[in-house]
């Protein structure tokens, strides 16, 4: 019987079977909600696009190509280049910073797992707000960290930690950190504790058994977690805003502003909101299809 | 291996400090006398006590909460009943499906709240509790629908039929089996939900009215005239609820494997 | 058949009765995130009954996207000067009936005939401030009169303004000698290399809540909103210093209006009045030291809050309210994107 996988966890087993009415009546409010809730908002956002700005910022129905001029005028894809840089990075320190992290938790005793699951989660119930104002406390210059230092007298003066892109980047992984290590901790905790055993015991090396083996096999959470924190750390402006002194516009900033802010032009940030949706729905559906095919 | 594990929990430990050393800050600062909470200035315990009578905090707070639970209850149901239903039946569209259930959980915020405060206005649907509800469902339930998909991979086929051939009806093997296995995956998909949604700030800014401000959007307004302690108190008393929470849970497990 | 009518038209009466109720029962007030004190508006609830639902929001421009979204309705707004002038070219403001306003009485001569609304038919002034510099003394001792003291080579770095365009560019449009009466396209891409000499020495920008920064040591000067110089005076005393540029600097008037499509106008204009008393105004005043444009609540206040140079400016500076500037605000928000992005990193 043909088997077909469906996401990044694989199907397993052969009881699929073809939907009769009953299946497709029972799954008629998974496409209702799809279709009123992801594509008509979408395809709103697409007409939008071709409108243009109203006086007071609004939309009139004039058709125009000007929005997605815009959007590949070089003033914003300067902004554009640099959210995908700090989002590029943002993506590899979680990665690296994260998946000890989940692979301790994965292969912790089950009696601690739990506790430590949550021990990641527990800082995230606090409003993000307060967390990102709660480091801007610790960071400047008559803060924490600096008072730490001057203290220990590692620093005459000093330093100019806040307000810049170090913080940006800082505050950007301490908001995706936990959305790397929950889907990579998943696809730990169902490796075969042998396979890793002999991985490890046959004389090749922790570095070789673990990028040869582990990570391998670690890959759809790997995938997933990149997909969780390189897409949405595309569109942030809030901490940035806070943690950058408002240097650091990205995209997110731009549609804002495009919206909400100053420009007063909603088309042009519907044409952005379109072009990065389309973008991101083909980015997710090229690695779906990845994964897919590694695991049917 | 003892090493591998040894420098791991040593990483893990500095990420942990990492994590939690705004948190310390902030439940700090949250008895500081001083209202511009910059410098410490002294003990207190006033904001906690101004807390109580925050009608405004906790209207919000109710609000939050509110909107959290039905958005929990609503994505369970659908992420429940969407994974189970892609899992046993062979659909063509599963793929496009899947696609766009998935969509919204990585979509950036601003775009997701413009888009559906457009399609609100469009459709006439006046912003309140639905909207924001809708709005927290669309990107909270791709994660109960993932983490049960998840779980589903591993269910042994078998487990099903046997119940049915015992003689149950396909409503009891599906309550009585299936759901049970399910629990655990359900329950984290929940848990990712109900915090999600009472975190939310961005799309909900999008999608609320006047009457249902949530608590975020409330600490969003008054943080941009100064971060007042008594919100560091709010945030502390909800980390210990939470913490509370946890350890009761976690007692309640152990007693009940 | 009498009996049926009377009880129809019983029912109908307590229907139109109860819903007359329940519409008086709230106020959705839709103002700046810091301009209302919550004792304000309990205090109104209190004498009236009524329930007034606050939602804030944190730019012009924000108010105007969910009010022209129509996707929810507001009874009362609160936009600066420019944006009355804009909406009331649009139709989009209630016009103030005057006489459900004994208390308008209060507001000073000058706030009368200004270009955007000279006979306060759509809004009635609520707080009236500038953008000045605000200077920590501290640290910088050589006197700052102009943008071109704070925008020098000595200040890089430790510099805040407000993160917003049309003030940036209005500033830069000043010191070339164009109010803000003068904003053309042409102007507009004049201020270009001004911007790109200035923009580089900024450490942070924010419009939200600008005094923080220089509380917090991370910069010593700044072009920030008068009310939050105030505070800073409040505060610290004579560690700051406020101080309107001479070329030229920004008076805004923030007042309230009513949009069309609002449910509850005449609670509206209750509200409005209740404002205008000089206890009530005072309050606000306590709490936002901006400047008060109501003259008898401005008698109540205390001689330190009379003397705050950031609250009443002394002397006779060179103020201009902005203007509606349409389409060009894309410009303008096009160019500071532009040379903030190239100055930034």
């Amino acid at each position: 019987m043909r088997q077909e996988a469906t996401s990044f966890s694989a199907a397993v087993g052969g009881s699929q079977r073809s939907p009769g009415r009953a299946g497709w009546l029972l799954l008629a409010p998974l496409i209702f909600w799809a279709v009123a809730f992801v594509v008509a908002p979408a395809v709103i956002m697409l007409v939008y696009s071709f409108l243009s700005r109203g006086t007071l910022g609004g939309v009139v129905l004039d058709f125009t190509l000007d929005n997605y001029r815009g959007v590949v005028d070089p003033v914003y894809l300067q902004i554009v280049v640099r959210s995908l840089i700090y989002a590029g990075i943002t993506t590899v320190l979680c990665l690296v910073a994260g998946y000890p992290v989940a692979y301790l938790i994965g292969r912790a005793d089950p009696r601690w797992r739990n506790l430590l699951l949550m021990a990641v989660m527990v800082p995230f119930w606090t409003s993000f707000l307060i967390r990102t104002y709660a480091w801007v406390t610790i960071l400047k210059s008559e803060g924490l960290l600096n008072s730490i230092l001057l203290q220990l007298q590692l620093i005459a003066e000093p330093l100019p930690m806040l307000y810049t892109p170090g913080a940006v980047v800082l505050g950007l992984v301490y908001t995706f950190l936990p959305f790397m290590i929950l889907p990579i901790y998943s696809s730990v905790e169902k490796l075969d504790g042998a396979l890793v055993e002999a991985a490890l015991d046959l004389g090749a090396g922790p570095l070789r058994a673990f990028s040869r083996v582990i990570v391998p096999l670690t890959s759809p959470g790997i995938a997933a977690g990149v997909l969780l924190v390189f897409v949405p750390s595309l569109g942030i402006y809030a901490i940035n805003d806070i943690l950058g002194g408002g240097r650091v516009d990205m995209i997110g900033n731009i549609i804002e502003n495009q919206v909400k802010g100053n420009a007063r032009n909603q088309p042009f940030g519907a044409a952005l909101g379109t072009t990065l949706l389309v973008s991101f729905a083909i980015i997710y559906w090229f690695v779906n299809r990845r994964q897919r095919a590694t695991f049917s | 291996m003892t090493l591998v594990r040894r420098i791991f929990a040593t990483w893990t430990g500095f990420v942990f400090v990492f994590f939690y050393l705004p948190i310390v800050i902030l439940v700090l600062f949250s008895f500081n006398q001083s209202k511009l909470n910059i410098v410490w200035t002294g003990f207190t315990f006033e904001w906690y006590a101004a807390l109580w009578h925050d009608t405004v905090l906790i209207r919000t707070l109710k609000n939050s909460l509110i909107v959290a639970t039905a958005t929990t209850a609503v994505s369970v149901v659908l992420g429940t009943a969407g994974a189970w239903l892609l899992h046993r039946y062979r659909y063509r569209a599963s793929g496009t499906l899947e696609t766009l259930v998935f969509l919204p959980m990585i979509v950036p915020e601003v775009i997701l709240g413009v888009s559906l405060l457009i399609l609100f206005v469009t459709i006439g649907l006046k912003l309140g509790y639905t909207t924001i509800v809708i709005s927290h469902v669309t990107f909270c339930f791709p994660f109960v629908m993932a983490a049960v998909q998840a779980r589903l991979a591993g269910l042994d086929p078998a487990l099903e039929e046997a119940a049915l051939d015992l003689g149950a009806t396909p409503l009891q093997a599906f309550t009585k089996v299936l759901v049970p296995y399910l629990m655990p995956a359900i329950v984290s998909g929940a848990l990712m939900s109900f915090t999600l949604s009472l975190d939310e700030l961005i799309v909900t800014y999008f999608t609320a009215s006047a009457g249902t401000r949530t608590l975020p959007l409330e600490i969003f307004g008054r943080v941009k005239k100064g971060l007042d302690p008594s919100l560091n108190a709010i945030s502390t008393v909800f980390i210990g609820v939470t913490v509370l929470a946890v350890f009761l849970t976690e007692m309640l497990r152990r007693r009940n494997p | 058949m009498n009996r049926f009518v009377s009880l129809a038209l019983a029912a109908l009466a307590s229907l139109l009765l109860s819903h007359a109720a329940t519409a008086a029962e709230e106020l959705n007030l839709f103002a700046w995130s810091e301009y209302v004190p919550q004792s304000v508006l309990d205090d109104f609830t209190k004498e009236t009954k009524i329930q007034v639902n606050y939602e804030s929001y944190a730019s012009n421009e924000e108010m105007l996207a969910k009010l022209t979204s129509g996707a929810a309705s507001y009874d009362l707004i609160q936009p600066s000067e420019y944006i009355i002038e804009a909406m009331a070219k649009e139709k989009l403001l209630v016009p103030l009936d005057h006489a459900k306003l004994p208390n308008l009485k209060n507001i000073g001569k000058e706030y009368w005939g200004q270009p955007h609304d000279p006979k306060l038919t759509y809004s009635v002034p609520y707080m009236q401030g500038t953008v000045g510099i605000a200077v920590n003394t501290e640290k910088i001792k050589t006197p700052v009169t102009g943008y071109v003291d704070v925008f020098t080579a000595k200040n890089k770095g430790r510099i805040v303004v407000l993160d917003d365009s049309l003030e940036v560019v209005t500033w830069a449009m000043a010191t070339q000698g164009h109010g803000p009466a003068d904003v053309t396209k042409a102007n507009i891409e004049m201020t270009r290399p001004v911007l790109l000499q200035w923009l580089p020495l900024v450490k942070v920008y924010d419009s939200d809540s600008p005094k923080t920064a220089l509380l917090n040591g991370d910069v010593d000067v700044g072009v920030i909103w008068s009310g939050e110089a105030a505070i800073l005076i409040q505060e610290q005393g004579k560690k700051f210093a406020y101080v309107l540029p001479k070329e030229g600097a920004h008076m805004f008037i923030d007042s309230l209006a009513i949009p069309k499509g609002a449910e509850h106008v005449d609670t509206a204009h209750k509200f409005i009045n209740y404002i205008l008393r000089p206890e009530v105004s005072k309050k606000i005043s306590e709490e936002f030291p901006y400047t008060n444009p109501n003259v008898e609540a401005r008698k109540l206040l205390s001689p330190e809050e009379r003397a705050n140079a950031a609250s009443y400016p002394p002397g006779n500076p060179k103020l201009e309210t902005f203007r509606d500037i349409g389409p060009l605000a894309a410009d303008v928000d096009k160019l500071f994107t532009d040379v903030k992005a190239k100055s930034g990193s």
